[in-house]
């Protein structure tokens, strides 16, 4: 499977949201690269393959629970890919990963830019705007909310 | 006009006290220097939406975030707090918690718009209750005033919802644009709570969640018309931009509000007499000169930088103004050799230190929508109680949990690294937790105690040589037996509107001071004062009422700094009326 759409597969199955959710933000090629940039050589790949290898279906979730995320290697980058994709920032793995599959000048707990943090999908989930941009207009707030729709 | 020039008037600082100074003065046709010790990044729209951007990238989303400070003004950071190594050099017993920004507009560019007036029982404390010290002027004294302030930070907010404790206003004032709307979660905690009784000291107290009067823009009364973003541009024209004539509910009035609808002092610098101002920025006021015969000022020496260096010059005036705030006053002032003859400059520091409780209510109410808060709980603030112990007020957040923990980002990790949730699971997970969350403030007063101070030390300077601020502070018994009412109070409210309790000590940077079994997790809500508090005579104080120096006749110290005690509001409103009530004085001593 090409690359992008392996990851955009990966992060749906990981965040719950829809394809046309993820690319509207505009942040996918930001985000591969992020992983691109920082993972250990190889790491990333064997991510996007392991996420390939999953089977569709009714076996699906259990599969990514038990292949991707509780996998000692690829789990704890996954879940950082949920943080990301969510907060739009990355945050530094844990030391014994660092130790166990190398470490990297790049992953350090960080907003990865502006438009990450406006993108992150938190305030869409909470029915909210990302605080200090996309204003929701005079007196929207004593409106009830509305859910974000998955 | 050069520096060089004799003015009317030299003023330290533009923030909020020395922009409505410079623009009362400059009106009145008098020539006014200021001296700004931080950069004028935020004065051109390009320049403010960099303060946004920064925001944005900002890891941190404290109340600096979009205010990072030149290495030659350096100010406060509320994160320094976790290893006490900050500009402030803290010698505790406890932690001063708060922060302000050094840079023109001054920390109106970050505050949260809250504009209470205070009570009439708040200018009388000792007289009331036997505690803390009157003020020299009373709530009648100041009331004028204050509604002049409501004008010209522009405050919105419906006068029947402002008729507690003695509050009084003149028959068919109201405020100058009708009260910004409730929260949905505001109108929701209020059906909960609205009425329910609680016990202060041996008096039983109402709860109600009211709307507070804001400073910032919503429907116009009459003729009064909105100021919306603005900007001065290098030529110094002012450019009135389209946008920011109302609150859109960016949700972030701290640490910067991206349409300026809510009030900052670059409103008013923008309306000053441009022809009779002048502002220097990046202009470091280093030491007051005095004549020491007479005590009079002879000048101001101030240091120009720009990168690594500076130049040093003497800006001399009839008047000299020090607005520069409540601990740069009083730093100024000792660094001048200046104590006052009670020796009181820097003493009586004062802040509102305050715990936060949160917690998740039984149904969504839409948290991190609207402007951080819209209402509070006021009636918490006086009472025969505070014979005892501190008065309290609770703001209630639309915020979510972002001040008390972090979220929303904190909450995603929690699901995510500690319940190892993904896909609709986690989706499911967050919508049900984030809109759920509410957060109170609960600021507690804290009275003037001498040994609560500003001093300096010449072992601590910052990059120019000037010192840096030394503070010595303790929170008494008063305030925390003021903080053990606060909390029974919030957890019977709690409990009354269904609110599981959340709020833990464990989070964050927050430092923590012990009362009996309790360990109260605290910090600082900016509202610095005291430092050079106003009095009926020099033995007890170190301005008059005019907040003009007892020693040195063409000196003023304006600003929270001001304040004999502080209430429970926050300063904003008060400290401008002071300063619009100072500058109608200089306009006739200057005309005399």
């Amino acid at each position: 499977m090409e690359r992008t759409e392996s990851f955009i597969g990966l992060s749906m199955a990981l965040t719950g949201f829809g394809r046309l959710q993820l690319l509207g933000t505009s942040m996918a090629s930001e985000y591969l690269r992020t992983l691109s940039d920082l993972l250990p050589e190889g790491v990333l790949e064997e991510l996007l393959v392991a996420y390939d290898r999953v089977p569709t279906g009714n076996s699906h979730d259990a599969a990514v629970a038990g292949q991707i995320l509780g996998d000692a290697k690829l789990g704890p980058v996954a879940r950082n890919l949920i943080l990301l994709w969510y907060t739009g920032s990355w945050s530094a793995l844990p030391d014994a990963w660092r130790a166990a599959y190398g470490a990297s000048v790049l992953d350090i707990s960080r907003v990865i830019s502006a438009e990450s943090y406006q993108a992150g999908l938190q305030w869409v989930v909470a029915g909210a705007h990302p605080a200090g941009a996309q204003q929701q207009g005079f007196g929207a707030w004593s409106l009830a909310p509305e859910r974000g729709v998955l | 006009m050069s520096a060089d020039e004799l003015y009317d008037a030299v003023i330290v600082g533009a923030g909020v006290a020395g922009a409505l100074t410079a623009k009362y003065l400059t009106r009145a046709g008098f020539r006014v220097l200021v001296l700004e010790a931080g950069p004028a990044t935020a004065e051109s729209y390009s320049g403010y939406t960099k303060h946004i951007e920064h925001f944005y990238a900002a890891n941190s989303k404290g109340p600096e975030s979009a205010w990072p400070p030149d290495a030659n003004a350096p100010q406060p950071d509320t994160s320094d707090l976790r290893n006490n190594n900050g500009y402030f050099v803290q010698n505790g017993p406890n932690l001063y918690g708060s922060s302000y920004s050094r840079v023109q507009g001054g920390s109106t560019l970050h505050w949260l718009g809250v504009s209470l007036r205070m009570l009439p029982e708040d200018f009388m404390l000792r007289t009331r209750y036997g505690v803390g010290r009157d003020w020299p002027l009373s709530y009648d004294d100041l009331e004028p005033y204050y509604r002049k302030a409501e004008r010209e930070i522009g405050v919105s907010a419906d006068v029947a919802d402002q008729h507690y404790h003695e509050l009084s206003f003149p028959n068919g004032y109201d405020y100058p644009m009708q009260r910004v709307p409730l929260s949905y979660s505001d109108q929701q905690l209020a059906t909960a709570v609205d009425g329910m009784s609680v016990i202060l000291g041996e008096e039983p107290v109402a709860l109600k969640i009211r709307s507070y009067p804001a400073a910032r823009n919503s429907i116009p009364r009459g003729d009064y018309k909105p100021v919306g973003a603005v900007e001065v541009q290098a030529d110094g024209r002012v450019n009135e931009l389209t946008f920011g004539q109302r609150c859109a509910g960016n949700t972030s009035c701290t640490p910067v509000c991206p349409i300026q609808a809510k009030y900052n002092a670059g409103k008013t610098l923008a309306q000053a007499d441009r022809g009779k101002l002048q502002v220097l920025a990046q202009a470091v006021a280093s030491k007051i000169n005095i004549d020491k015969a007479s005590g009079t000022v002879q000048s101001i020496t101030y240091q120009r930088y720009d990168g690594t260096s500076h130049t040093t010059h003497q800006a001399k005036a009839r008047v000299y103004v020090l607005a520069a705030h409540a601990v740069e006053n009083a730093k100024l002032m000792l660094a001048s050799g200046l104590h006052g003859q009670s020796n009181l400059v820097g003493k009586t520091l004062m802040d509102h230190p305050a715990l936060y409780a949160w917690g998740l209510t039984a149904e969504p109410i839409g948290a991190y929508r609207g402007p951080l808060s819209t209402a509070g709980i006021e009636e918490l603030r006086a009472g025969q109680f505070r014979a005892r112990h501190a008065a309290f007020r609770f703001d209630i957040g639309n915020d979510g949990w972002r001040a008390s923990t972090g979220a929303p980002d904190t909450t995603v990790a929690d699901a995510v690294i500690k319940h190892n949730l993904f896909g609709k699971k986690l989706y499911d997970q967050l919508a049900s937790q984030l809109s759920r969350q509410v957060r109170f403030s609960l600021a507690v007063e804290q009275l003037p105690d001498p040994a609560n101070s500003v001093s300096i030390d010449p072992r601590y300077l910052d990059p120019l040589g000037n010192p840096r601020p030394v503070i010595n502070y303790r929170i008494d018994e008063y305030t925390l037996a003021g903080m053990a009412a606060a909390t029974k109070v919030y957890q019977q409210m709690f409990r009354q509107a269904r609110i599981t309790d959340c709020s833990t000590g464990e989070s964050g940077w927050f430092p923590s001071v012990a009362y009996g079994d309790s360990i109260f997790h605290y910090h600082g809500m900016g509202h610095f004062s005291g430092t050079h508090a106003m009095g009926n005579n020099p033995s007890n104080s170190v301005v008059n009422t005019e907040q003009r120096s007892w020693e040195h006749r063409n000196l003023y110290l304006i600003g929270s700094g001001t304040f004999p005690t502080m209430g429970t509001s926050n300063p904003t409103l008060t400290l401008s009326a002071l300063a619009i009530r100072t500058a109608e004085h200089l306009i006739a001593e200057l005309k005399g």
